[in-house]
């Protein structure tokens, strides 16, 4: 099992705990334990089996446990996002192992790409939302709970089997996929009407950085994708889940408590995203420094987004509160000191 | 001259999952898809994964005979966009197996090609839960033979694996669609 996704369950976990510990009243604290323990064990399975090709085997089985669940959208909306995931994996992963001339393992890695996209919802394929659907069964269960685990085993994984030409492609295909999520993601949670959008758009962004992260292939570039997974699980999930409510009651507010959390969102520092960011624009220079250059604009982007994210939040009051100054507190630690869960990935 | 002869059966029944509209359809779909991957998991991973992807295509095939639409339906009127792909999918995977890559299994590679893409566009395509389902455990039993691939001696635990995902995906309750 790789380090980085023992890591990443374990936070995974910790955020379930989080979850039913300081989920707004409106939801249903059983619901929460259940489904996310269902979506914590098929992440560990997936982490756990020997090969990829069991993994994806489990990851259709979790895609259809999720369409069965109650939600707002039909069953086949809900099936159609990872069959074709994996789907798309099966195939570029059975390009990559054929005897064939490299151009067809670079479709192979085109394959794994577009996979990895459609399983967690990025650009281009993007799951459909329901302002109304509850969290558990919405997109943002892949975005923010399942994915972080999958991402990390798909490309692993597929690293180890894909040859050295087509892993450079695999590489750039991430790099270019992960700077449009981050301008799409950004600009789209600044603009687009509806909080709920709003707030996946503000994941889709963060996946940029991970995707970008993976696809410098150099180790500050792991060290980024990482550092932002841990703020996506830890950081912006549970502030999602509390911001659920204000959401709901259309409640906006400009408090001190929303600026922080806007700052948080936005990479700021002292809170983990920074750390993960200057990481991240350090690898970009290792390998091409316009890069950095573009990277450093996009990052900007993400400015305007969080303070209306940050205002979305409401006035958490009570066990809410706890629990935003719990998420600021650990992101703010891990931003101050990230060299424990480096450490911890082998990183 | 069997693995040709499998890998030809593989592609008509998952045809059949694509073009039939009824659940008789789909259940033989299902049941031809993996009778024809099982004769190719025997000859390239042994007898435990053949029995295995037997063994979860048959329950789900069964279970997929007593539920769903009523009928065969195969061929209804509007699917000649299907019947077309069907075919198109089978020239293009012939020419990737055969001659865009190289190796001994051709057919493995003609089967999963065709298994995996065929049913991917069925569960696009429609909005039938069953028929959906039905797709569901051909990729399953599809990405389970893929394991064979590349490797000279395939593990069994993919085959396994995906002998169990077709046997169970057909009996999960669905629920209709309602406000959170």
């Amino acid at each position: 099992m790789p380090p980085e996704a023992i890591e990443l369950l374990v936070i995974a976990a910790a955020a379930l705990v989080f979850a039913v510990a300081f989920a707004p009243q409106a939801a249903s604290r059983r619901t929460l334990l259940v489904r996310g323990g269902a979506g914590l064990a098929g992440s560990a399975a997936i982490a756990a089996v020997p090969t990829l090709d069991v993994a994806l085997l489990v990851l259709l089985m979790l895609g259809v446990l999720h369409a069965a669940v109650a939600g707002t959208r039909s069953f086949a909306t809900r099936l159609r996002p990872p069959v074709i995931a994996v789907g798309m994996l099966a195939l570029g992963l059975l390009l990559v192992r054929v005897e064939a001339p490299d151009l067809v393992a670079r479709f192979g890695a085109v394959g794994l790409v577009a996979g990895l996209a459609a399983s967690i919802g990025l650009l281009p394929y993007l799951h459909p939302i329901e302002p109304d659907e509850a969290l558990t069964a919405s997109p943002v269960a892949w975005l923010g709970f399942i994915g972080p685990v999958l991402a990390v085993v798909v490309v692993v994984r597929a690293q180890g089997a894909l040859p050295t030409d087509a892993g450079g492609a695999f590489g750039g295909m991430l790099v270019g996929l992960g700077l449009l999520n981050m301008a799409w993601g950004g600009v789209a949670a600044w603009l687009t009407a509806d909080e709920v959008a709003a707030w996946r758009y503000s994941f889709v962004a963060d996946w940029g950085l991970v995707l970008c992260g993976f696809g410098l292939t150099v180790a500050d570039g792991q060290r980024g994708a990482l550092l932002v997974l841990f703020s996506i699980l830890a950081g912006r999930l549970p502030l999602y889940l509390i911001s659920r409510q204000a959401i709901r009651e259309k409640t906006t507010t400009r408090r001190p408590i929303n600026l922080v959390v806007a700052a948080a969102l936005a990479g700021s520092a002292p809170f983990v995203g920074f750390g993960a960011r200057i990481l991240l624009l350090r690898a970009s220079t290792q390998i091409y420094w316009p890069l950095a250059l573009v990277l450093a604009v996009v990052m900007l982007l993400w400015l305007p987004g969080s303070l209306r994210l940050g205002r979305s939040l409401g006035q958490p009051r009570r066990r809410q509160a706890l629990g935003v100054a719990l998420i600021l507190a650990v992101n703010v630690a891990a931003g101050l000191y990230p060299l424990p869960l480096l450490a911890a990935a082998r990183l | 001259m069997i693995q040709p002869a499998a890998g030809i059966v593989v592609w008509l029944g998952v045809s059949l999952v694509v073009v039939a509209d009824g659940r008789r359809g789909q259940a033989v779909g299902i049941a031809l898809s993996a009778l024809g991957l099982a004769v190719l998991a025997f000859v390239t991973a042994g007898a435990v994964a053949a029995a295995a992807i037997a063994a979860g295509g048959a329950i789900a095939g069964a279970r997929r005979f007593v539920s769903g639409p009523a009928g065969w339906e195969i061929l209804s009127p509007g699917s000649t966009p299907r019947l077309v792909l069907c075919i198109v999918t089978a020239l293009v995977a012939f020419w990737v197996a055969d001659a865009v890559t190289s190796g001994p299994v051709a057919s493995v590679r003609f089967a999963v090609i065709t298994a995996i893409t065929l049913s991917a566009a069925r569960v696009l395509s429609t909005a039938e839960p069953a028929a959906q389902l039905s797709a569901v455990a051909v990729v399953a039993i599809g990405v389970a033979s893929a394991g064979a691939i590349g490797s000279t001696d395939p593990a069994v635990w993919p085959y396994l694996a995906g002998g169990v995902v077709a046997a169970i995906v057909g009996w999960l309750p669905l629920r209709s669609p309602s406000a959170a």
